[in-house]
């Protein structure tokens, strides 16, 4: 099934965004579901439309740029980890409950020892993935406690599991792994690249009306050249993101993206709420939940420290092997 | 880049084929500006040759009538296969044959354009030195008599002006207009009486820009383009006949010559320095950015998709990817990068770190400094108001 991007930006906008910045949980979740965004990325044996990187990564921009609360991108990853790893008994079943919209749990934290952090919404799931780069495993949750960020956009829960079945093992658990971690730092990147250019719009268009000495703020220079490099970061970040949607994409080309478009879009979002002024650090203003959500962007799947060492590692090791 | 879906395979392999054949090996070894001209020359005239020198001309060109996929095949393998850049011709090429090409009659065509193709160089007279970013205040003087202007005044930043036949000439006909309004445009010829080129002597130790000096230097009225009054339109044509393409070119040459930084981590035995790595990891993905970003550029060129302003953002992208490259060189260089060695001329990614982070400069100044650019982006691009014309200082 071929969609373009255009197509898809369209109709993922015009589902999201009429309901404002940051809708509520519950009615962008059942639009998600509506819209089969949860079979997108499904193979078309699996009853998904087939779609792929690219798909998501529209997805997860329109979700960025409205601030949409909920576990989408546990859940895109979750329905993606069944559908790549050998078949099971309960899979099917799995699947469609998860394409209707069942929340399965999935952690969206980098390493997991002991406790299971960072799995959204694990409250109203019964079930988790528990990803291993060598092993895959379907648990089912005991406990879940809230761990309350500053983001109010994510509700993050550690979560103690009970019974779990292994359903991969070896190379099919490792591949599942390394796509399910691609997959994760493509949607978080997607994701920042959408918010930082929803912050940055949101400036300029303060700056524009906001007046002191008699001239709209948008008026001065040092103000325009800040604007300026914001907006060249944000430009940036998409070009590359677009350019790692491809079928051949490996984990590293990931990694450089993830900490350039998590990075820019806590510059982008930094600068917004200065240049916001007072109104900037008030919660009557949205600007401080794009800084939130893209601290939190920053946060999970493995920092910016983390990704550019990896990067760098690559690089270093594929340069010298030339 | 290549792939099976690639459906200039045939043109990229010619072209590819070509260059393993062609490409000269020694082109760094030049050990001064002049014999780096030499080996110019003998690029251009074998690309001349080949069909690939100006592959963005209309057809009647040999080489000519290349659609912008198929020139941009072309420099993606003339930066792959680290060929020699055309810094040389490159005013020829492109800003002399657009302002030819679109504003110069039949004549002036007839004369320049081929001689171009034999070898004959350009350079463009327009900065000056109370006119940079502010190019319309141009004072050079041009004052009719008879049959001939009568040329005074000075030029500056003009690239390889020292080594050209011919100039781009901006220069004042009128001050009683606006000031626009008051430019018109000149072939001018660079033996002529009256003009003197001093090359100017850059900080990294190359001279790739020079001064012209202009002392009653006659150019006969045939020589205009344009009518008097429209230099400042047809300068436009100069100015926007390259775009795109040769900032993809250099940001494929920077992809290439990550390679560089990592031989010094190794050199310097940082290897295992995770600060490095990181460091050294962030630059891929600032400079991989800058690839998607020109990729991007050119795919919304030939699809009529490119807005205001898209320009000057990949200009700034790639020269401060360009700055951070050789920054990163510098500082892991440590005491290496600063004892003085050659620098190799035309490249800005040699690994004399020091002179290319010095060079980078260039990147950050010319061709519209990296303000000016910012401004065209916060007000042409993002509706950011423009600043009144008239300031009164308190």
């Amino acid at each position: 099934m071929m969609i373009s991007r255009e197509e898809l930006r369209d109709s993922a906008r015009k589902g999201l965004g009429s309901d404002g910045l940051m809708p509520p949980a519950d009615q962008s979740w059942e639009r998600l579901v509506e819209m089969g965004w949860f079979a997108m990325a499904v193979p078309e044996d699996h009853g998904g439309l087939g779609l792929g990187p690219e798909a998501l990564a529209a997805v997860h921009i329109e979700l960025g740029r409205a601030l949409v609360p909920g576990p989408a991108i546990a859940q895109m990853l979750a329905i993606d980890v069944l559908c790549s790893v050998p078949d099971f008994a309960a899979r099917d079943e799995l699947l469609g409950a998860a394409i209707g919209g069942q929340r399965l749990g999935l952690s969206l934290a980098l390493h997991q020892a002991g406790t299971l952090t960072c799995v959204p919404d694990a409250d109203q799931a019964s079930q988790m993935l528990v990803l291993g780069p060598d092993r895959i495993a379907l648990a089912d949750i005991a406990s879940a406690s809230q761990n309350a960020t500053w983001d109010e956009t994510r509700r993050l829960f550690d979560v103690e599991i009970a019974g779990q079945t292994v359903i991969a093992n070896g190379a099919d658990a490792h591949d599942a792994y390394i796509r399910a971690l691609s997959r994760l730092l493509l949607a978080l990147s997607a994701d920042a690249v959408g918010g930082a250019d929803a912050v940055l719009d949101m400036s300029i268009e303060y700056l524009k009306t906001r007046r002191q000495f008699d001239r709209p703020l948008a008026l001065f220079q040092a103000l325009k050249h800040r604007v300026a490099d914001m907006k060249i970061a944000v430009v940036a970040a998409e070009a590359l993101l677009w350019s790692r949607t491809g079928d051949a994409v490996s984990l590293h080309d990931l990694a450089a993206l993830k900490a350039l478009a998590t990075t820019s879009f806590c510059r982008v979002a930094e600068e917004a709420v200065q240049l916001h002024g007072g109104i900037g650090l008030t919660v009557e203003h949205p600007c401080h939940r794009f800084l939130k959500r893209a601290y939190l962007n920053a946060a999970l799947g493995g920092d910016a420290d983390h990704w550019n060492g990896f990067a760098g590692r690559v690089a270093l090791g594929q340069q010298k092997s030339n | 880049m290549s792939n099976v879906n690639d459906p200039q395979a045939a043109s990229r392999s010619e072209v590819r084929q070509w260059l393993v054949e062609h490409r000269p090996a020694d082109w760094r070894d030049a050990a001064t500006h002049e014999a780096f001209v030499a080996s110019q020359r003998n690029w251009f005239a074998k690309l001349v040759d080949a069909g690939y020198a100006i592959p963005h001309w209309p057809a009647q060109w040999p080489g000519g009538g290349r659609s912008l996929a198929e020139q941009k095949v072309l420099y993606e393998e003339l930066a792959s296969a680290d060929a020699p850049r055309l810094l040389l011709s490159f005013v020829s090429t492109y800003h002399a044959f657009a302002t030819l090409h679109e504003c110069g009659n039949d004549n002036q065509k007839a004369r320049y354009l081929p001689r171009i193709l034999e070898g004959e160089t350009w350079c463009q007279g327009f900065s000056e030195p109370g006119a940079g970013s502010d190019l319309a205040a141009v004072r050079c003087r041009a004052e009719r008599k008879g049959d001939v202007y009568v040329i005074n005044g000075q030029k500056v930043w003009s690239t390889m002006a020292q080594y050209a036949d011919r100039c781009l000439l901006l220069a004042r006909t009128s001050t009683e207009s606006a000031k626009q309004a008051g430019l018109t445009y000149f072939l001018m010829d660079m033996k002529a009486p009256g003009v003197t080129v001093r090359p100017i002597h850059q900080i990294q130790g190359d001279e790739e820009f020079a001064e012209i000096f202009l002392d009653n230097v006659e150019i006969p009225v045939s020589e205009r383009v344009g009518e008097e009054g429209q230099g400042w339109a047809v300068a436009q044509a100069t100015l926007s006949s390259e775009r795109g393409l040769t900032l993809m070119e250099l940001g494929y040459r920077m992809r290439g010559a990550l390679s560089r930084v990592a031989d010094l981590i190794n050199t310097v035995a940082r290897h295992d320095d995770e600060g490095v790595l990181r460091d050294f990891g962030a630059l891929t993905g600032q400079v991989e950015a800058v690839c998607a970003l020109a990729d991007q550029f050119l795919e919304n060129r030939m699809n009529g998709l490119e807005q205001i302003g898209d320009a000057s953002v990949v200009k700034n992208a790639y020269s401060r990817a360009l700055r951070a490259y050789s920054a990163l060189g510098v500082r892991l260089g440590g005491m290496a990068a600063q004892y003085r060695t050659p620098i190799t001329y035309g490249d800005l990614n040699s690994g004399n770190w020091m002179a290319d982070f010095m060079n980078s400069y260039a990147w950050t100044i010319a061709g519209g400094s990296e303000e000016v650019q910012r401004n065209i982006i916060a007000e042409r691009m993002l509706g950011m108001p423009r600043e009144p014309k008239n300031w009164v200082l308190a």
